[in-house]
């Protein structure tokens, strides 16, 4: 797990970083696993409501995946990866604020069926993920806090 | 989430910086619009274009924080569309077309007319 301006940037999650995008993916055989990492939920602010895609929507990479609204902050989770959504958390409904205490567990937010997984080689991973980061978060002045209820 | 993708979205937008406390939500509203695939745009006339003015919306302080151009951009960036009316521009709020931010086109009223004819809604601030 890397440290970066207190944000917690797990070493072994691919990273979507691309515009104003900062989600992490997690490979499960065919499946993707998306969510947030602690810097974007840091820059958004206290998140109050999700609206996931549904089942079985298809998703190009670079299209939404979700819109996220916080007090300082509205706009779209991208696809990393092109695919079809299997399950969005619908836990995040009722409490979207998971995304904010927990980024990289119970706030995940949506599973998806890759639909071609040579993309994967677009994500960035290990040092070349962190550096990206240590950039990022030293530009926008990112300091991260996990709110708490 | 309901399906809105591909419909059209037009925010016609006349308050300006008389009540500065008005002014960011409608910016908000058109970035979560576009965020959700619905093709946005947002028409300034009257007073509204004075906060397109280069160097504006920074000094504009919001009582839940940040400035008024973090939500500007943020609506930019997040593909939402700008008419500025040229008449507004230049008649009421005294600003050469050329000192708006970028990203904003100037235009005739005759273009409002057209978004609006061409828009699934309206939404007026």
């Amino acid at each position: 797990m890397a440290l970066i301006n207190g944000c917690e940037l797990p070493d072994d999650l691919f990273y979507f970083l691309e515009g104003n995008q900062m989600s992490w993916v997690r490979f499960e055989g065919e499946e993707a696993v998306i969510g947030l990492t602690d810097p974007a939920q840091t820059r958004a602010g206290k998140i109050v409501v999700i609206r996931v895609k549904s089942e079985g929507a298809s998703r190009p990479r670079g299209k939404p995946l979700a819109t996220i609204e916080s007090g300082k902050w509205a706009g779209a989770v991208l696809a990393p990866l092109t695919g079809v959504v299997v399950k969005p958390n619908e836990e995040l409904a009722s409490h979207p604020e998971l995304i904010n205490t927990d980024p990289y567990g119970k706030g995940w937010i949506v599973r998806v069926k890759m639909s071609n997984p040579e993309e994967k080689a677009s994500l960035l991973s290990g040092q070349r993920a962190m550096e990206r980061y240590r950039e990022l978060i030293g530009r926008d002045g990112i300091k991260c806090l996990r709110c708490q209820q | 989430m309901a399906e809105v993708e591909g419909k059209k979205l037009l925010i016609v937008m006349t308050t300006g910086p008389e009540d500065p406390e008005k002014t960011y939500a409608p910016f908000y509203t058109a970035a979560l619009s576009a965020a959700m695939e619905v093709d946005t745009s947002m028409y300034f006339l009257m007073h509204a274009p004075k906060l397109l003015k280069t160097g504006f919306a920074e000094q504009v302080k919001l009582k839940k924080g940040g400035t008024l151009m973090q939500f500007i951009r943020m609506a930019l960036e997040g593909g939402v569309r700008f008419y500025a009316c040229e008449e507004s521009l230049r008649s009421l709020c005294d600003i050469d077309p050329a000192d708006v931010i970028d990203g904003v086109k100037v235009v005739g009223s005759s273009t409002l007319v057209d978004l609006s004819l061409d828009s699934d809604t309206v939404l007026s601030f």
